[in-house]
């Protein structure tokens, strides 16, 4: 069978990961030109799609390529229930970015989880509204404060990007967003809370859970490989 | 209603909310969302169906009918007490079960006297449930909120605490991780940095010296306009949390929380329990005890069978607009619950009425009844 392997498009991610498969020894060629979105490992049976990295995390989730190199936050936000759907193969060692809990440096009275929830426990009555966090990141949002705090009274404001601004300008309260630095969420004057890492994200293999794999040598091959490289 | 697949019993039910008296009403099946979110909380959010209108504004189908209920009486501005009856499909994405189902029940509005309008919301739901399976045993569970916010209070807890506490009632887990860190009072607080610069400064006793030190930061990092919490906010809650962080917790005050928690027994004996509980504890929760009673006195008025009552001090609904009474109804023998309902004191004004408006309720899972109904033969 030949297996599918979903790799990044651009940038950064698609060099770091080209390498890493490089030096598993299996060598990417791209089908056609340079540009083409289309590629196959050297004298493997598989094939390369390129595509964005929110894309490869749902294609694999529903299991329409074998693998995939994305970010677990990508991963853990985008599929129900990931762990059932998808196992993550190996941690790549590149695209490090922490999903974080980040709220005003002027909030002194809050630097945990708790103090928060003591914040949004009466945000309405003092208020008139609840808790309003900016993210794009709804479901670890919702998986952290409702299901590993007890937070329910929060509502979630979309924010697809400058998500740090928000709290400035009055459009949220608090953020959850991705971080690798810090240095967005300092020169914004927020802090993250010292129990707010919802996620140590990085780069993955992730692969598809398929009973097809159970008995193809190549899934093995293939992890194997990518694990002797790191 | 072009509705076919409703089930048998619908106007059997019906039927009944009539000679109970109340006034029919229907909604719309697709709401406003926000009401919904902004009352349960973004948990709901994945469990309910939403959409939006092409003008961007959230839309969802009808998750349940208390929030619509009450939203058609503060916008329709009846007058109160009125007590409305419904039943219709909601829409839920549940893990089993169907995603659409019907519910029915009584939302009671108004009524200012708390006590025999509870008897009357548990008697009634009890009565169309055993309409529904004639001769089959009900078990009722009951909790009260004011109860145990009672008891909380009068543990002598910093206001912190009672408030972390209270909005744990009903959520078992978080109960238990609230309690275990008040028996372990070292985990009682982290502060940042920038408290201590606060007291090396000295000003954090001096709440006007703290309140012009935050509000000149928030002025110089851009935060004072838009900002929800105010310095002064900001500083009633840091000086709070460090009366929770100093405080020493009272070993007895938590064996006596947990005592109370602990009570399970028959309705009919929960009075005298209770009261034996406040005497052994020197809690002093009369008021909240006399309601108790009062509401078990009109119930055994009210003809309703009493004895599958029970009273679990820690059985509850963790949102924060539920203000008294909350109970459930199965059948004995089986999990699945059949009715729910409780007092919702606070919902219609934070729904937008002008004035406080008392509310008591409960719905009906018409699936969960039928599938009870086939399961004991067909019986109506």
């Amino acid at each position: 069978m030949t297996i599918t392997l979903a790799l990044p498009s651009k940038g950064r991610m698609k060099e770091d990961a080209s390498a890493i498969f490089e030096r598993a020894g299996m060598k990417i060629v791209a089908v056609g030109s340079d540009r083409s979105y289309r590629g196959r490992v050297e004298s493997w049976d598989v094939e390369v799609a390129f595509l964005s990295a929110s894309e490869i995390s749902r294609e694999v989730g529903s299991g329409a390529v074998d693998f995939g190199v994305t970010g677990e936050d990508l991963v853990r936000e985008g599929l129900a229930d990931a762990d059932g759907r998808v196992e993550f193969a190996a941690r790549l060692g590149f695209g490090h970015a922490d999903v974080v809990v980040a709220v005003p440096e002027i909030w002194y009275d809050v630097d945990t989880m708790a103090d928060l929830g003591d914040v949004a426990a009466d945000f309405r009555a003092r208020h008139g509204r609840r808790l309003a966090i900016a993210t794009k990141y709804w479901r670890l949002t919702q998986q952290f404060f409702s299901g590993s705090h007890g937070i329910q009274l929060y509502r979630i404001v979309e924010s697809l990007g400058a998500t740090e601004g928000a709290p400035a300008s009055g459009s949220a309260d608090i953020i959850v967003d991705i971080t690798s630095t810090g240095s967005t969420l300092r020169a914004n004057h927020l802090k993250i809370l010292s129990d707010g890492v919802i996620l140590r994200s990085e780069a993955c293999l992730v692969r598809a859970r398929k009973p097809a794999h159970a008995d193809d040598p190549t899934v093995d091959r293939i992890i194997a490989a990518v694990r002797g490289a790191l | 209603m072009p509705l076919i697949d409703l089930p048998a019993f619908a106007p059997d039910l019906l039927a009944d909310f009539e000679r109970l008296k109340t006034l029919r009403v229907d909604t719309p099946v697709i709401q406003p969302a926000e009401p919904f979110l902004d009352m349960a909380g973004e948990d709901l959010r994945r469990r309910i169906f939403m959409t939006a209108s092409e003008t961007g504004e959230s839309l969802c189908l009808r998750p349940e009918f208390t929030i619509p209920v009450c939203l058609r009486h503060i916008e329709t501005a009846t007058g109160t007490p009125q007590r409305y009856a419904y039943l219709g499909e909601v829409f839920r994405q549940r893990r089993d079960g169907s995603n659409e189902f019907y519910q029915a029940g009584i939302e009671d509005l108004g009524d200012p006297d708390t006590a025999a309008a509870d008897a009357r919301a548990i008697g009634d739901a009890m009565l169309v449930a055993t309409n529904r399976l004639p001769g089959r045993r009900l078990k009722v569970t009951l909790g009260d909120q004011s109860v145990f916010e009672a008891v909380i209070a009068a543990c002598g807890l910093p206001a912190g605490w009672q408030k972390r506490l209270i909005h744990a009632f009903g959520d078992q887990k978080q109960l238990q991780r609230l309690l275990a860190e008040l028996a372990d009072p070292k985990s009682s607080g982290v502060f940042g940095p920038e408290v201590e610069r606060l007291a090396g400064m000295g000003i954090l006793d001096d709440d006007e010296r703290l309140v012009a030190e935050i509000a000149g930061i928030m002025e110089a990092t851009g935060y004072s306009t838009n900002a929800s919490r105010s310095p002064g906010d900001i500083a009633r809650r840091l000086k709070e949390k460090m009366a929770l962080a100093t405080t020493q917790l009272d070993p007895a005050a938590l064996a006596v929380m947990r005592e109370f928690l602990a009570l399970d027994l028959p309705l009919a004996d929960a009075p005298d329990a209770l009261r034996q509980f406040a005497t052994g504890s020197g809690l002093k929760i009369g008021d909240a005890l006399a309601l108790f009673d009062a509401r078990v006195a009109a119930l055994a008025k009210s003809g309703a069978d009493v004895d599958v009552i029970r009273y679990r001090a820690a059985f509850g609904r963790p949102l924060d607009y539920y203000t008294g009474l909350v109970f459930e109804i199965e059948l004995e023998g089986t999990p699945a619950v059949l009715a729910g309902g409780g007092r919702f004191d606070r919902l219609l004004t934070l729904l937008g009425a002008r004035e406080h408006i008392p509310a008591v309720g409960f719905s009906l899972w018409l699936d969960r009844i039928e599938r009870a109904i086939a399961a004991a033969g067909g019986a109506k």
